[in-house]
């Protein structure tokens, strides 16, 4: 219990250090916590409520690690820290009483993948949450910029990054501009002809046009007489004959008819 | 899901095939002589080594029996056949007792002379699955769960190949009652031990039959990351042994790749499933078509009407029809409404999640209607016609589906407007040959599964010129079982 206890301690000066954003500090107090936790973890106690508290702080400690690494921008960390919390949400959900920051971190997770563009996994982590977990704030707020994103109601997300329903959603939101811009730079290169400076300084969210200016550059945009003039990349029409992928189709057809025959 | 319907479709139909095996016998045969007739057929196949009878027409005829059964008929059966030193016999005979509620069953207690001293672990294992199956049809799904787990563990003392048939079965039901009781999470390291051990074996058929039945364990608990490591580092038997195992796997794993978004695959795979499952499973078939008709509108295609109004699933299929008609006018808020309406039946079908991805793709129909329609609208208009809340919004969107190729146009900002370009001859294009190839790639595909799908008796050329008379009649009476095995082997789903 001794051993617990003093743990407990270790864990109230790690938050602190979080929370100051202390990182190196954290960073140290981390490690020591963790292997002193997978230690207390498996050990036999004689009450299933010692366990169950051990457990309950490795899952607090996994918690605050999510955080640091959030303010670290160390997004591996993240996965990492994130693998072994699910298991704690996951295999005890019968054993533990729901962590109050549970739907924080799966929150922040769903974005996460949302930012590094793992739609796939974003889907598989979601069929996980059950109906209630989906209609939280944090997690109903993730689920909401992955719909807009897939519809290209792209200032809807932008203006989202304003509402973060947490601080540390901000490091991702920001992220998240970054892809956007991109995303609506190469939309409209598709869909206008030109565009006015003016418009697309306000449509691309840039502080001024000197920025859209060194934006257009590398995208090598031109500017004419403040108009946007897009580089338009007309694919080639296809106007002469796929002859190389005919002739493999032909062979493919003629090679399994011959053995119908 | 499907399986459960499938499970209710099975006892009739099996009825059914007894009534014509049997028209010619003097009397209706009792359950007795049935299940005196089942040891015999197994005796010879245990003799001969034969594993595809066991596998086949064994467990038919016991599928056979299983409506008729009673508590009776089995207590008889187990004192009959099971030597007393087994303890499995007071056990069974012990849980008959229980479940039957009838003390009537103590006066057969006095027939142990004529008790054998020993018997093949088949026999002990046949009677273990015919009271196992007789428990889960009189619903007692914890005994069933008790006494399959002891049926398991006996399973693991043996390795016979001649078990494998019988084994898969009992896995089956081993996982199903575990599933009623809802404590399947319970048994996921003992199924991945089982199947462990029957790759090890070559228990072609457990294995097919234990992969299986993990996806489902996993997929019960939406843990799709976990399902999907499995089924792609787990190994498959080349030749799958039975179409109703295949036909479930390509279920799960197009549930799986759908999820993943993975749309091309999974309309491949749910296809497939759809084209072999048995005209008799009816749940299966539901199921799997509804998954099929939002994999294909998820992938931005509208489902023939006919598919959604087949008979025997129209019914079911309502909601889904719904659906489609809504995301093919490419109408919002009718959308919005039917996904609400039937909020309930996408829960329980567990496709809520894929419902709310449809959304984009109402839009995207909406958006090709208007730009055929068209060839200069203002953005305010499509704006209110979708049913959407902004100008700015709309302005994106659309130029995100141009990007994406949705919808051949360019906007004009400072006007506010969308003009449609015109709108080149396909014919012109590639597009009809490509969308040629991929019909006769399709039909080729067809035509090498079906001749894959054909089983041939291993070693029958080495056997030929050896026969006489006798086997020759032997071998023609086979034939014909098994032809008639292979016409029922779908009933069986």
């Amino acid at each position: 219990m001794g051993e617990l206890q003093s743990t407990r301690q270790d864990y109230d000066r790690f938050k602190a250090a979080v929370a100051k954003g202390d990182l190196s500090q954290a960073q140290r107090l981390l490690s020591q916590l963790k292997l002193k936790l997978i230690q207390l973890t498996t050990a036999s106690y004689e009450s299933a409520s010692q366990t169950q508290a051990a457990r309950a702080l490795f899952r607090d400690v996994l918690e605050q690690a999510i955080f640091l690494s959030v303010k670290s921008k160390d997004e591996e960390a993240f996965q990492r820290n994130y693998v072994q919390l699910q298991e704690h949400y996951l295999d005890t959900r019968s054993v533990l009483p729901a962590s109050p920051l549970q739907d924080l971190v799966l929150g922040l997770n769903l974005l996460r993948l949302l930012v590094q563009n793992s739609i796939a996994e974003f889907h598989t982590e979601l069929e996980l949450l059950s109906p209630k977990m989906q209609r939280s704030p944090y997690v109903a707020q993730a689920t909401q910029l992955e719909q807009w994103l897939m519809e290209g109601a792209f200032n809807k997300v932008l203006d989202a990054g304003k509402a973060a329903p947490d601080p540390a959603y901000a490091y991702f939101l920001d992220k998240l501009q970054t892809t956007i811009r991109d995303e609506i730079a190469s939309c409209s290169e598709q869909a206008y002809p030109h565009l006015s400076v003016k418009d697309a300084t306000n449509l691309m969210m840039f502080n001024s046009e000197a920025d859209l200016a060194a934006y257009a550059q590398q995208r090598a945009w031109s500017i004419d007489n403040g108009q946007l003039v897009f580089q338009v990349h007309e694919e080639d029409k296809i106007s002469e004959v796929p002859a190389v992928q005919l002739i493999q189709h032909a062979m493919t057809y003629a090679r399994e008819l011959e053995r119908i025959v | 899901m499907g399986k459960e319907v499938a499970m209710e479709v099975d006892a009739p139909t099996q009825n059914g095939n007894a009534a014509k095996e049997e028209p010619a016998g003097p009397a209706p045969v009792s359950v007795e002589a049935q299940l005196e007739s089942c040891l015999k057929l197994l005796d010879r196949a245990v003799r001969a080594k034969d594993t595809r009878l066991i596998a086949g027409r064994l467990l038919r005829q016991i599928a056979t029996l299983r409506s008729n059964l009673t508590a009776e008929v089995l207590f008889a059966f187990i004192e009959q056949t099971l030597p007393q030193s087994f303890s499995a016999r007071e056990t069974l005979l012990n849980v008959l007792h229980q479940a039957a509620q009838v003390t009537t069953l103590k006066k057969h207690a006095q027939l142990d002379e004529d008790t054998p001293t020993s018997v093949l672990p088949e026999v002990e294992l046949v009677a273990y699955l015919l009271v196992v199956t007789f428990l889960i049809d009189q619903k007692q799904f914890p005994k069933a769960k008790e006494l399959s787990t002891q049926a398991v563990a006996r399973l693991g003392e043996f390795n016979r190949r001649t078990l494998d048939g019988l084994g898969s079965r009992i896995y089956f039901y081993y996982s199903w009652a575990h599933e009623q009781t809802d404590t399947l999470a319970d048994i996921r390291g003992k199924l991945l031990a089982l199947h462990r051990t029957a790759v090890l074996r070559h228990d072609e058929l457990g294995q097919e039959m234990l992969i299986n039945l993990l996806l489902r364990n996993y997929l019960h608990y939406n843990l799709y990351d976990q399902a999907e490591k499995l089924r792609a580092k787990a190994q498959r038997p080349e030749n799958p042994r039975s179409s109703q195992q295949l036909c479930r796997y390509l279920f799960y794993l197009a549930r799986i790749q759908a999820i993943q978004l993975d749309y091309t695959g999974a309309k491949d795979n749910l296809q497939q499933a759809a084209r072999k499952a048995p005209v008799i499973a009816v749940g299966f078939r539901t199921t799997v078509a509804k998954w099929l008709v939002l994999v294909r509108l998820l992938l931005g295609e509208i489902p023939e009407r006919i598919d959604l109004t087949q008979p025997g699933l129209s019914a079911a299929l309502h909601p889904y029809f719904c659906l489609t008609l809504a995301v093919r006018s490419g109408d919002l808020s009718a959308f919005r409404a039917v996904a609400q309406q039937h909020e309930a039946v996408w829960a329980k079908d567990r496709v809520a999640n894929l419902v709310v991805r449809l959304r984009h793709n109402v839009i995207r129909a909406g958006l090709r209607r208007i730009n055929l329609a068209y060839w200069r609208i203002s953005l305010a208009d499509i704006a209110s016609k979708l049913g959407l809340s902004s100008v700015e919004d709309t302005e994106c969107i659309v130029a995100k589906a141009i990007r994406d190729g949705g919808i051949d146009a360019e906007i004009d900002h400072e006007k506010g407007w969308v003009t449609s370009r015109a709108t080149p001859d396909v014919y012109t294009t590639a597009e009809p040959q490509a969308d040629f190839h991929e019909r006769i790639a399709f039909c080729l595909d067809l035509h090498n599964e079906a001749v894959k799908a054909m089983r041939f008796e291993p070693n029958s050329q080495q056997k030929a010129p050896l026969e006489n008379a006798d086997t020759a009649r032997e071998r023609v009476k086979l034939e014909e079982e098994a032809a008639k095995a292979a016409a029922e082997d779908d009933a069986d789903f």
